[in-house]
């Protein structure tokens, strides 16, 4: 089977536009949280979001959207799309730059692009409002491609013109570390040469708020404690959006055009908690199997993974589960991994998690560090016997983890090695 | 009687068909948010429509709303105001933009458009016109019949090397046709000498062979009976203007509409350009024509048809086909 190297980024995100703002941010542990506008009425129980900067799409109109400097998408390209489309386009841009590909090299039978949002709540629910307030015939031609969950593949693969395999997942916030792993697993089997993974979503209140019912959002009004995994006072999620996109090439391809890599990505494994549909099993059995699964697929001992990017979102419950997980795996006294969740610093991208991350370890991997887990005053004693650095580490790790779990008890693990 | 300030006054006061409802400050408000991307005039036209009614404000409000949804640098092919642009092929409008279009004329006219009416709509003619009869409550028109060469070869009882029509679309409202001139037409070896110029006696046959692709494909005839080709012929014509030398590469944009129809005698007006530029005007010319039964009709023989150029690039080969250098 043919090795498998990340050899492109795009970041579109919370703590940075482009790769050199995210890896400041990642190294100094910078945040992107706010008292997000919208939610600042006395009617919105929740206050913090960390979203996007540069860009304003809280219009139902496309035409009235703007980017920042350097991004012109033409109205026939924008009519379709949501807004994580439109964050998703920017950063294929950056993608294919980073990547070094040409036009043809990006269009062809054997690259693939598989992506994953939730589709755009916002515009869903605009098109379904003024279904029943205007009349059936006055929707928008576009309002459903713009808006259900395939909206992100449906535009990505039109306006890239990507001829190879194409798909989207909905596996919720497991969603694009599932893309990631089955763009490995597309490569691999040798079916396709070049994936692009694409994770998204629109991070604005109707993609944020329906969360807080279900009491997974924070509800802390300072912006430097809301987020933080693996604390005893964590008390939910802080929401994001945006997107990052991933370049996946074989060995053989990457000798042909002699392009640089950031890592190997290794394998993956995934399994399912068969419990809960929203909440992880207590003990975090479908993750453990998945990581578990991930280091045989690879045949990597468990002594030899450096760093661990945990899902850990700041639930209560959550952070439990996979801390269990984790322990059942790297049995204490352990002193290694060093384990962190970056949601501490980006809030949780749910469908854009798994992507975001794994860029994150990528980074972390060819730059030579391992970011923190910032916001930690009291430790869970949960994790006691787990190594989770609070400070980055300028320490280059050879071998990573990159966790997620999704509803429905979905979990996948991804390794990635050193090239 | 106190005076409804919403019903319309002075002038335009007279009942139209289109006027649905009275149009309120709400409506108003409205109105100008869905047409927030369109010219000031196209948003004046909308309101005089909606006020009153009157079907005169249609056309302004129709090409407003289609240069909203046309690339830019393709707008100013709308201002040109010719009626023979094709959404399609000129204007790059799309099935998805023709729905953004139609969506929005809908809600700024207040009227309905079936998908299946849709389809016939291929010029921006077509959609001022059909607009037009929608809201006159008039039967809508037959759509603009697009025919290539063979098609064209396939009907006229004038043939190559003397046909000259590379293609032609023809409505119940007129007719338009390209012929490039090629250079290679027979006559062009002594006319004139060393200086091949097209001359205006053929300028006016090319007209004058539009207004018989009409006769045999745009008007209505009645029942059981179709204009027959062999009963065609020129008889008079008025008011004819050169005003533009036409050499080999040009392309000659023709044009006819009919003036008056009355058997056995059709009269037209017709021009010519080359590009924007005029080069030929005829202000009235006249046909005589008679009608056969349908049924007796016999179908012409077809020439063997060279295959057919699908765009104004590369046209001429049925000339170059069957001229005297083939």
């Amino acid at each position: 089977m043919p090795k498998v190297y990340i050899t492109g980024l795009g970041f579109i995100t919370s703590i940075g536009n482009d790769r050199a703002s995210v890896t400041n941010s990642l190294r100094t542990l910078q945040h992107g949280f706010e008292h997000y506008a919208p939610f600042q009425g006395p009617e919105v129980p929740v206050k913090i979001a960390a979203p996007v900067r540069g860009f304003q799409l809280d219009s139902t109109d496309p035409e009235d959207w703007t980017f920042p400097a350097g991004y012109t998408i033409k109205r026939e390209v924008l009519r379709g799309m949501s807004p994580n489309a439109v964050y998703s386009w920017c950063a294929m841009q950056q993608a294919i730059a980073d990547a070094r590909l040409t036009d043809a090299e990006v269009s062809n039978r054997h690259t693939g692009l598989y992506a994953a949002s939730g589709g755009s709540p916002f515009l869903m629910g605009h098109m379904l409002h003024r279904m029943h307030t205007q009349g059936i015939m006055k929707c928008s031609p576009l309002g459903i491609v713009a808006s259900i969950a395939g909206t992100l593949n449906f535009n990505l693969v039109a306006h890239f013109s990507i001829k190879g395999s194409s798909c989207g997942f909905s596996s919720a916030c497991a969603s694009s570390s599932h893309a990631l792993g089955f763009a490995y697993d597309e490569l691999a089997l040798g079916r396709q040469k070049r994936m692009f993974v694409v994770g998204a979503e629109d991070g604005n209140p109707d993609a944020i708020l329906p969360f807080a019912s279900m009491r997974a959002l924070s509800l802390q009004t300072d912006p430097n404690l809301a987020s933080r995994p693996f604390d005893i006072g964590r008390d939910g999620f802080v929401g994001t959006g945006g997107a990052v996109v991933l370049v996946l090439e074989t060995e053989d391809e990457i000798a042909r055009r002699g392009v640089p890599v950031y890592c190997e990505v290794a394998g993956w494994g995934q399994a399912s908690d068969g419990h809960n549909v929203a909440i992880s099993h207590p003990d975090g059995q479908g993750l453990a199997a998945a990581i578990q699964l991930a280091l045989e697929a690879t045949a990597t001992p468990v002594e030899a993974v450096d760093y661990v990017n945990a899902h850990a979102t700041s639930t209560p419950i959550g952070d439990t589960s996979e801390a269990r997980a984790l322990k059942s795996i790297f049995r204490p006294p352990a002193t290694r991994p060093a384990i962190s969740s970056t949601k501490a610093i980006t809030g949780h991208g749910l469908s854009l998690a798994g992507a975001m991350e794994s860029g994150f370890c990528a980074l972390a991997i060819r730059d030579g560090f391992m970011p923190g887990s910032a916001n930690i005053t009291n430790l869970d004693p949960e994790c006691e016997g787990l190594n989770i650095i609070r400070s980055t580490l300028p320490a280059q790790p050879r071998v990573v983890l990159n966790n997620v779990s999704g509803f429905g008890g979905a979990n996948v693990s991804l390794v990635f090695k050193q090239a | 009687m106190v005076p409804n300030p919403d019903q319309p006054t002075g002038p335009e006061a007279k009942p139209f068909i289109g006027l649905a409802k009275t149009f309120t400050p709400e409506d108003e408000t409205a109105l100008r948010e869905s047409l927030k991307r369109c010219s000031p005039s196209t948003f004046e036209a909308a309101v005089q429509y909606r006020r009153t009614g009157n079907p005169e404000h249609v056309p302004a409000v129709v090409i407003g709303v289609i240069e909203r949804f046309v690339e830019p640098d393709l707008r100013v092919k709308l201002k040109e105001a010719d009626d023979d642009l094709r959404l399609i092929d000129d204007l790059g409008v799309d099935s998805l933009t023709m729905m953004e279009i139609v969506v929005l004329v809908e809600d700024v006219l207040t009227m309905t458009i079936n998908n299946d009416e849709l389809r016939n709509l291929r010029t921006v003619g077509d959609v001022k016109l059909f607009i037009d009869c929608k809201i006159r409550g008039l039967p809508l028109p037959k759509p603009t019949k697009f025919l290539p060469v063979e098609q064209i070869v396939g009907v006229m009882p004038i043939q190559p090397p003397f046909l000259f029509l590379n293609e032609a679309s023809v409505s119940s409202s007129g007719a338009n046709a390209k012929y490039k001139i090629t250079g290679q037409e027979f006559f062009l070896q002594g006319h004139f000498k060393d200086n091949p110029v097209m001359p205006a006696s053929i300028m006016l046959e090319a007209l004058g062979q539009l207004g018989v692709l009409f006769l045999l494909e745009g008007i209505a005839t009645e029942q059981g009976k179709v204009v027959s080709p062999s009963t065609i012929f020129f008889t008079g014509c008025e008011g004819v203007r050169a005003h533009r030398i036409c050499r080999p590469g040009d392309i000659l944009s023709i044009s006819i509409k009919p003036k008056r129809t009355k058997m056995p005698l059709a009269t037209f007006e017709g021009s010519i350009r080359v590009g924007q530029e005029k080069a030929a005007i005829v202000e009235e010319f006249t046909l005589t024509f008679g009608l056969e039964d349908a049924a007796t009709v016999t179908p012409l023989v077809r020439l063997p048809v060279v295959p057919a150029p699908t765009s104004i690039t590369g046209l001429g080969q049925v000339a170059n086909g069957t001229g005297p250098n083939a």
